[in-house]
């Protein structure tokens, strides 16, 4: 698969390149060293319930945790633009 | 008002509130008021499991090599969970099937106690097997003291509900008496009672059962109990789901999706719910000062404990609308729990020497073209 690259702002503070042909945001998160927030990585806990502050994700499994308003769900998603988010 | 188990009136389920509408008759789920509460039932029966699949024999060597101090935490806080599944076994049942309006979120409280009842079920298949009669622990839960402070408060609103239903039932709406004390009984009152019923399930769900599974596993962590640590994974796995469930309630009330009655309530009631929150970390954290009270388990202590409340109240509190309580507590004190909460389809610890295999529920049905071109006809 070719490789789709997105800059994504953790925090106000990380930058970093993601590939969302690689796994899912939290996954690449994780890989970047970052403390990361979750429970049970397949959409339905919440755990890793994050701020979406700009930009746009996909999501490759519907998420059963409730997300609220500007709230997304890094454990089931791959970015669809450059995002700045909060975790 | 009384219950009828097959409501004849013709009414619409996809106009009806979750809770305190006309009552449900036709279970159908074809079509859904809130589809959410279907899918978790689905998610949930997916996960099925059964407490006597997991081997937990090579536990009792391990038992018996504890400390005075370990084998205190880990019966104590088994003790703990078996009030907290006792409790969540019949009461969503008990208190909410009377007054719930929607099929799927019916069946849903039904799916959720079941897997409860599981989880009771597995404490007694723990205890068998440490105990040749576990017959003095089971005993304690109900005597000892510091256990009755903590069901005193997860009983109360549940019981307050059920009660408060059952004059409505019986008497409709209206001033009752009962035993020389006056209830004023109004649909809104009853309304408020569900909201602080949901609220304080919300915080079992969310923090209390957090703060048993992180003393399962840190004895896991240290290669003891294993057997009792892939039983409580699979029941933090359902815990996962049960708590979804309470969240999106609360959340639907908030937003004025459900009842617009409702929405008036957990704004009025907002602070309270809060309230019913922080008592429910206040007293988890006296649970992990009497847990560590004769010494503290490698890998785990009573300040360590507390810390990891904090940081998963925060969580919680957000999930529902509130600002995070502990802004100073923002890292995961416990990391290692992660681990052990992550649903993947691999069931067992990654530290385990022996992996035995245990799929329950797992099925692949994606099937490609592909995966037919051998066939010839």
């Amino acid at each position: 698969m070719t490789a789709k690259l997105f800059k994504v702002k953790v925090n106000g503070q990380h930058e970093l390149t993601v590939d969302a042909s690689e796994g899912t945001l939290l996954d690449a998160l994780e890989k970047h060293q970052l403390e990361v927030h979750y429970h049970c990585k397949s959409g339905f806990c919440g755990a890793c319930r994050s701020k979406l502050k700009s930009g746009s994700v996909r999501y490759l499994t519907d998420p059963l945790a409730y997300v609220r308003k500007g709230d997304f769900l890094p454990c089931c998603c791959v970015p669809e633009s450059d995002l700045d988010i909060e975790h | 008002m009384s219950y009828s188990t097959f409501n004849q009136e013709q009414t619409n389920p996809l106009a009806e509130p979750m809770f305190f509408g006309n009552s449900v008759n036709v279970a159908r789920y074809d079509q859904q008021k809130h589809s959410i509460f279907e899918k978790l039932i689905e998610k949930q029966i997916s996960f099925f499991w059964r407490p006597e699949e997991v081997d937990v024999s090579r536990d009792r060597v391990d038992f018996n090599k504890l400390t005075a101090s370990e084998k205190h935490v880990f019966i104590s806080n088994l003790k703990y969970q078996t009030l907290l599944d006792s409790i969540q076994g019949r009461s969503p049942n008990i208190a909410l099937l009377p007054i719930v309006s929607l099929p799927e979120l019916e069946t849903w409280i039904e799916t959720w106690s079941f897997f409860e009842t599981i989880h009771s079920r597995s404490y007694t298949h723990i205890l068998r097997n440490l105990f040749s009669d576990p017959s003095e622990i089971f005993e304690d839960i109900v005597i000892n003291d510091q256990i009755k402070l903590r069901a005193n408060d997860i009983s109360r609103y549940y019981d307050d509900l059920i009660f408060y239903t059952q004059l409505w039932q019986t008497h409709g709406e209206g001033k009752i008496t009962v035993d020389g004390e006056e209830h004023n009984v109004t649909r809104r009152e009853l309304k408020k009672k569900l909201f602080l019923c949901i609220n304080s399930v919300n915080a079992l769900e969310a923090i209390r059962f957090y703060v048993s599974f992180a003393c399962t596993f840190a004895f896991a962590e240290r290669e003891l109990m294993e057997g009792n640590a892939k039983i409580i994974r699979l029941i933090a796995r359902d815990e996962n789901v049960h708590l979804t469930s309470t969240q999106h309630m609360i959340n639907l009330w908030q937003d004025g999706e459900d009842d617009p009655e409702m929405a008036e309530i957990a704004e009025e009631l907002a602070d309270e719910a809060y309230e019913i929150f922080m008592t429910a970390v206040k007293q988890e954290k006296q649970w992990a000062h009497y847990l560590f009270k004769d010494g503290s388990m490698i890998g785990l202590n009573e300040s360590m404990l507390c810390q990891y409340v904090e940081y998963i109240a925060n969580l919680r509190m957000q999930a529902i609308g509130y600002d995070a309580p502990f802004p100073e507590q923002r890292s995961n004190p416990l990391p290692w729990m992660n681990k052990y909460l992550v649903s993947d389809n691999v069931q067992v610890a990654p530290q385990e020497a022996e992996i035995s295999s245990y799929l329950v529920g797992q099925i692949d049905s994606s099937v490609d073209a592909s995966d037919l071109g051998d066939f010839d006809l």
